[in-house]
C-alpha cells in the first residue's frame, strides 16, 4: 500500500514539474515565478502573459488530456482484454484514426481544419468494424476474436494510409508529423469539438475499474459476482475507442504511451489493481507527455518537432529498467 | 439462509446443453436440500461441468428447467444470480500484482453498488471468508506466491466473500497433492456442517463417498444415479459407468478405492470403448 502511494506522490510531482516547465519554457523563457504567478491569475497583463494564456495553457492542457485519455485506453484494454501487449492499436483505433488524416492531409490539402474530424471518424469507424467482427457469432467478445478481429483491420486502414502515401508522394511530407505524433499551438479549439468524446470515455473507464478487477480474476469468477464478461471487454474497447481517437485527432498517432504508461505503472508500484492502474496511468500518461511536448518545442526552438520520439525517448529508458526487474 | 423451508434452493430438471452444434447435456437432473454437499461425478467428458455451469447461470440451456428458490435461472439478473450462488472455476487465472486480501476482496463486489467504496460489513464479510476458508495468514501475499492448495483456499474465500447460500466449486481438488486436497475436503465439509449448500464437481470418488451427502452420477450426457455416495457408487455401478473393477471401501473414517488397475474386463474395455467415440 505504501508502495502505491509512493509511485502515485512521485508521478503527481512529475506532472506538476512537466506542466510548469511546459508553461515556462519555449521560444521565449517565461520566468517560473511568473508562470505560477499567471496560474492562479495573476499577472502584470504583458506579451509573457498572453503566449502563456493563450498559446502554453491550451497546448499542455491538450497534452495533459490526451496523456491521460491514451495511458488509461492501454491500461483497460491490457485489463479487459488480459493481454500486456494490448494498445489502441489493437482495436483498429490508430489505424484508422490515421488513415483518415492522411486522407484528409493528402486528398483535401485546402480543408486542413478536417483532420481531426477524419482522424476521429475513420478511428470509430475502425473499432466499430472490429467490434462488429469480434462481437458476433460463436464465442462472441473472446480475447483471441477481438485481438485477431482488430490486426485484420488494422492491416486494412494501414494498407490504405500506405496506398494513399505512396500515390501521392509530394504530399507525404505533410504527414510525418501527425503520424509521428505531435501537438500544435492552436488554442482551445480542438478541445472544443473533441472534450464529449474524452469525456465519455473517462467516465466509462472510471465505472469499470471494478468489472475489470473481476476480469483480472477470469471470466468464470466475473460470472459468478454477476458480470458478463464480453460486456465488459465490449465497453472497455469501446471506452479506448473514444479517448484513443479523440486523442488522435488532437495529436497524431501516439500508441505508444498507451502500451507502456500502464506497464511502468504497474511494474512500479507492484500492482496491477485498476483502482490504482487506472488513475495512476493517467496521470503518468500526462505528465509523459506534457514533459515530452516541452523538449519537443524547446531542443530546437523556434523550429517544434513532433513530440513521438521525445516521449519514447523519455519512457524506454525508464521502462527498459523497471522490466529488468519486473517479474511478470 | 434465504429461502429457508420453501422447498429445495436448487432444483434442475431434464437440463440439455448444445454447444456449437454438439449436444454435451441432455436429460439432466439435480436437486440440493439446505446444507447439503451433493458431489457431481462421472467419467472425463461426460458433462458433469457443463451440467454445474448450467445450473449456475454461466452456460446457457437449450431445454429443461433450473429453478434457484422456484426462480428459473435464465429470468435472473446476473446480480441476483450472485446472490443465491458463488461459482468457484477448476482453476482461476493468477494474475501478477494481486494480493490475496484484494483477490477475495474482489469476490465482495456483488454486494457494492457501482462506485461505492467498502463498508464497514462487507470488510467484516471479506475478514470472515478469509478466516473460514484459512487465508488469512498469507493474505498480504502475491496471487504467484502461493502454492496450489494455497491458491483453491482463496478461490474459495473468493466465493465465501459473496455471501451466498449455495457454493458450486468445480473439481477444486484435481490438481493438488494428497495433503492439500484433504485439507480442501475438510474445509468443504466443515462449511456444509456450518449450514453452507454446496455443489462439488470432483473424480476422486473416494473424497466424494468421505465428504459428500449425496452423489450425483453423471454419464454421456444424462444424470443416471443419484443418492447416498455409499448406495449409488456400487461395484456394479463403477463396472458399468468407469468400465473399472473396482469397489469403495469404508473402515474407521477411512475411504478407499479398491482398483483391480490391470485386470480391465474385455466386456468394460468395450464399454469404454463405445463411450469415447
Amino acid at each position: 500500500m505504501a508502495r502505491r502511494t509512493l509511485v502515485f506522490a512521485a508521478l503527481v510531482g512529475a506532472l506538476i514539474a512537466a506542466v510548469v516547465a511546459s508553461l515556462a519554457l519555449g521560444a521565449v523563457k517565461v520566468p517560473f515565478a511568473e508562470v505560477i504567478e499567471i496560474a492562479f491569475g495573476g499577472g502584470e497583463g504583458g506579451p509573457e502573459q498572453q503566449i502563456v494564456e493563450t498559446l502554453r495553457l491550451p497546448r499542455t492542457v491538450e497534452a495533459m488530456i490526451v496523456g491521460a485519455a491514451l495511458g488509461i485506453a492501454g491500461a483497460i484494454l491490457q485489463g479487459a482484454l488480459a493481454n500486456p501487449l494490448a494498445s489502441p492499436d489493437v482495436i483498429g483505433v490508430t489505424g484508422g484514426a490515421g488513415f483518415g488524416a492522411i486522407l484528409i492531409i493528402i486528398l483535401f490539402p485546402g480543408s486542413i481544419a478536417l483532420l481531426p474530424v477524419g482522424a476521429l471518424f475513420f478511428g470509430l469507424l475502425a473499432a466499430a468494424l472490429v467490434f462488429a467482427f469480434a462481437w458476433s457469432g460463436a464465442n462472441r467478445g473472446s480475447v483471441g476474436k477481438v485481438v485477431l478481429a482488430g490486426i485484420a483491420i488494422l492491416s486494412l486502414f494501414t494498407a490504405g494510409t500506405t496506398g494513399l502515401l505512396a500515390a501521392y508522394p509530394e504530399r507525404a511530407p505533410s504527414a510525418i508529423f501527425f503520424i509521428a505524433g505531435g501537438l500544435t499551438s492552436s488554442g482551445w479549439d480542438e478541445l472544443g469539438t473533441t472534450w464529449p468524446y474524452f469525456a465519455a470515455g473517462f467516465a466509462c473507464a472510471l465505472v469499470l475499474i471494478r468489472p475489470l478487477d473481476r476480469l483480472a480474476l477470469g471470466d468464470d469468477v466475473a460470472a459468478s459476482l454477476g458480470s458478463r464478461p464480453h460486456l465488459i471487454r465490449l465497453a472497455a474497447a469501446v471506452a479506448a475507442a473514444l479517448l484513443a481517437a479523440a486523442s488522435a485527432a488532437i495529436a497524431g498517432l501516439l500508441g505508444f504511451l498507451g502500451l507502456v504508461v500502464p506497464h511502468v505503472v504497474r511494474m512500479a508500484g507492484g500492482s496491477s489493481s485498476h483502482t490504482f492502474v487506472v488513475p495512476a496511468s493517467a496521470i503518468g500518461g500526462a505528465a509523459l507527455l506534457a514533459a515530452g511536448d516541452t523538449l519537443a518545442r524547446t531542443i530546437r526552438a523556434p523550429i517544434e518537432m513532433p513530440v513521438g520520439p521525445f516521449m519514447v525517448l523519455l519512457g524506454v529508458p525508464l521502462f527498459l529498467w523497471l522490466l529488468r526487474k519486473a517479474v511478470p | 439462509m434465504n429461502g429457508a423451508g420453501s422447498g429445495p434452493p436448487l432444483l434442475a430438471r431434464d437440463v440439455a446443453v448444445e454447444i456449437g452444434g454438439a449436444p454435451i447435456l441432455h436429460g439432466a437432473d439435480l436437486t440440493v436440500g439446505h446444507g447439503e454437499l451433493v458431489a457431481i461425478v462421472g467419467p472425463n467428458g461426460a458433462g458433469k461441468s457443463t451440467l454445474v455451469r448450467a445450473v449456475a447461470g454461466l452456460q446457457g440451456t437449450s431445454a429443461g428447467s433450473v429453478l434457484w428458490s422456484g426462480r428459473e435461472v435464465g429470468e435472473m439478473r446476473g446480480r441476483e444470480l450472485a446472490r443465491v450462488r458463488a461459482f468457484v472455476p477448476q482453476r482461476m487465472p493468477v494474475p501478477a500484482g494481486v494480493s490475496v486480501r484484494e483477490a477475495v476482496t474482489v469476490g465482495r463486489s456483488s454486494h457494492l453498488r457501482p462506485l461505492r467504496r467498502l463498508t464497514g460489513v462487507d470488510r467484516d464479510a471479506i475478514g470472515a471468508a478469509m478466516e473460514r476458508a484459512r487465508v488469512g495468514r498469507f493474505a498480504e501475499r502475491a496471487l504467484t506466491t502461493l502454492s496450489g492448495g494455497e491458491l483453491q483456499r482463496v478461490q474459495i474465500a473468493i466465493g465465501l466473500a459473496q455471501e451466498t447460500p449455495v457454493l458450486i466449486a468445480d473439481e477444486p481438488t484435481s490438481q493438488l497433492d494428497l495433503g492439500a486436497t484433504v485439507g480442501i475436503a475438510t474445509l468443504l465439509r466443515e462449511l456444509a456442517d456450518e449450514g453452507l449448500t454446496i455443489v462439488l464437481v470432483v473424480h476422486d470418488l473416494a473424497l466424494a463417498a468421505a465428504v459428500a451427502d449425496g452423489a450425483v452420477i453423471v454419464a454421456e450426457g444424462r444424470t443416471v444415479a443419484d443418492g447416498p455416495p455409499g448406495e449409488v457408487l456400487t461395484a456394479a455401478r463403477l463396472a458399468e459407468t468407469w468400465g473399472a473393477d473396482a469397489r469403495l471401501s469404508e473402515h474407521d473414517g477411512r475411504t478407499a478405492l479398491h482398483v483391480a488397475w490391470l485386470a480391465a474386463t474385455a466386456g468394460s474395455d468395450g464399454a469404454a470403448e463405445s463411450r469415447s467415440c
